[in-house]
């Protein structure tokens, strides 16, 4: 016969055993990111610069100030600002965009039944394991105007452009970083997509052949509402990681990319690190967590029912 | 069944292989570039037949490559150690226990994944300055300091990646070992961990993969000492741009530790990447 008393005493050991096993994970994500990330919003008020460094923590508050540097028009810090913030929002569109859809035609061509099909997933899965920082080391030697492949190809052996472009100042820079971003994201989206598709029980497609449904119909009343969710989790993440991009600007253009190719963290740490506005660079990563946080709830609005129907 | 050899499959076969190559052409080009000479690879007269291997013993002199190489070896492989090991606790108390906590607990795990790393790296860089100024913990510049700050940062991930696999692992396993007078704990250690082995692995690799990658704190929390290899990219870069061999000779040298790690590995993370796109 078993009480009440035993069993919640059972109940409460098994639960302090729960509590052991998180302790290390928690208590280092206390340490390293949730109470750096709180003093970092308190820091966006304060007056943190060259001169009140050496105070640390101690700082002098200054209210408002950080964040009205970054939102009024009239200050010469706003203008670099409102450039970094469109140039993150066209890199995190363009770069997103092309993973998804890149990964998942790459993902419905690979779900055919060919040849060496072990090998080409293999091979495509590559560009993911080369590093950030090698991927921007390839591509910012590739794009040179002069040395770089690229213009060698297009110009010097295909003959497809007269004059060599400069493919890493100007309108191209931005594509010069957003091309590299989806050649090294879109094999991952590949991958999960593929796996997923190879779930998906070949006798769907074939009642719907037989019905008389054509390829694209098959494609988008199939195979599409079943990724529906992976979807989901992929623009997620992939939103928050574009949007956070460093290695590729900084490593491709150095720590001052210009206002052709300046993100939102390339921007954020100049201004921290080697201009000492710690201040500034404290207001404007809690406006950009902010954003992502809007974003979050507006993908939460969107993708909750397929959250549910995949727990 | 689908047909096979219409004019259609073979054009799509194609259209595959040509994808495939293209995909993979920038990490060809990375190679064949580091065995030609600067003057080759500026005039365009390249000469793939006859490869030279000088880049690759002239690198490690034009910067000290030997000394990031050295402390990303050893901060990444300790902090994914680590990283794989809190993990493999959490996730293991995630997947098998219902206790007060366990869902704020997993929601502030994907929530560390929200903080953009600027907003956290002044504060650390500050603490770091604090306790050199105040204490005798010296964690600036140290890859003590560099071990912590990455475990942190790639335990989260890892946890999600551990839970999946512990799931995956039949629940009598542990049970029967219950029954048979083995604590809590004894049956995790002896039992569950060694069949969640390819798991483990797995995790290990994709934290190393990450840390491998990470830049942004490396660049603000070492100075002379604890540099990594993507500092050190940045330096060639900064420095002798001209000397294009040797830099794509680090660039071949920084992915080789990663490449082979993935390659053993495939099977296992490829499976943990796509376990829950295959859950249903």
């Amino acid at each position: 016969m078993v009480g009440p008393a035993p069993r919640r005493r059972r109940r409460r050991r098994r639960n302090t055993f729960a509590y052991a096993l998180i302790a290390p994970a928690a208590l280092f994500m206390l340490l390293v990111h949730v109470v750096p990330m709180l003093a970092g919003a308190l820091l966006s008020f304060k007056n943190l610069n060259t001169f009140t460094f050496h105070q640390l923590f101690g700082a002098p508050w200054t209210g408002l100030s950080n964040y009205e540097a970054i939102l009024d028009s009239s200050n010469p810090l706003n203008d670099g600002f409102v450039g970094a913030v469109w140039n993150t929002v066209r890199y995190t569109f363009w770069t997103v965009l092309g993973c998804l859809a890149g990964g998942l035609a790459i993902a419905v061509l690979l779900n055919r039944d060919m040849r060496g099909r072990k090998w080409a997933r293999a091979l495509m899965l590559a560009p993911w394991i080369v590093p950030g920082f090698v991927v921007a080391t390839i591509w910012q030697f590739m794009w040179q105007s002069d040395v770089g492949i690229v213009n060698k190809v297009l110009v010097d052996y295909l003959h497809l452009l007269g004059d060599r472009p400069t493919w890493l100042a100007g309108d191209n820079a931005l594509w010069a970083m957003i091309i590299p971003s989806v050649w090294r994201g879109l094999p991952l989206n590949m991958l999960i997509f593929l796996a997923a598709l190879q779930a998906v029980p070949t006798e769907l497609y074939e009642a719907a052949s037989i019905d008389g449904a054509g390829a694209w119909r098959r494609f988008r009343h199939i195979t599409l509402p079943l990724l529906r969710p992976l979807i989901g989790i992929q623009l997620l993440f992939g939103v928050i990681y574009a949007a956070y991009q460093y290695t590729i600007p900084v490593v491709m253009f150095g720590s001052n990319p210009g206002p052709d190719a300046d993100l939102m963290m390339t921007l954020i740490v100049r201004q921290s690190f080697s201009n000492s506005l710690f201040g500034f660079g404290a207001a404007a990563s809690v406006l950009l967590m902010g954003v992502m946080l809007i974003w979050v709830l507006l993908w939460y609005r969107a993708f909750r029912r397929d959250l549910e129907a995949a727990a | 069944m689908r047909r096979r050899g219409t004019a259609g499959d073979v054009a799509l076969d194609a259209l595959t292989w040509v994808i495939v190559l293209a995909m993979i052409a920038p990490i060809v080009w990375l190679v064949l570039s580091s065995t030609q000479t600067n003057l080759q690879i500026s005039n365009g007269t390249y000469d793939f037949l006859h490869p030279t291997f000088d880049a690759f013993s002239r690198m490690w002199q034009t910067v000290d490559f030997e000394r990031y190489f050295l402390n990303s070896l050893i901060i990444c492989t300790t902090a994914a150690l680590i990283a794989t090991a809190f993990a493999a606790c959490a996730g293991y108390a995630l997947a098998r226990y219902r206790f007060r906590g366990a869902r704020p607990f997993s929601l502030a795990v994907i929530g560390t994944q929200l903080i953009p790393g600027s907003m956290f790296l002044l504060p650390v860089y500050m603490g770091f300055v604090w306790l050199k100024q105040n204490t005798p913990i010296h964690l600036l510049d140290t890859r003590l300091g560099m071990i912590i700050v990455y475990t942190a940062f790639f335990t989260p991930v890892a946890i999600y990646f551990m839970r999946s696999f512990f799931l995956a692992i039949p629940r009598d396993m542990e049970e029967a070992g219950l029954v048979d007078g083995c604590t809590p704990f004894g049956a995790f250690v002896r039992i569950v961990l060694p069949n969640a082995a390819p798991g483990l692995v797995a995790t290990f690799v994709y934290a190393f993969l990450f840390a491998w990658d990470e830049l942004l704190f490396a660049a603000a929390l070492t100075q002379t000492q604890a540099e990594t290899i993507p500092i050190g990219i940045r330096n060639f870069i900064g420095n002798y741009s001209q000397e294009y061999a040797q830099l794509m000779a680090a660039g071949v040298v920084s992915t080789l530790p990663v490449m082979l790690a993935f390659f053993a590995t495939q099977r296992w993370l490829v499976k943990g990447l796509t376990a829950g796109a295959v859950k249903g």
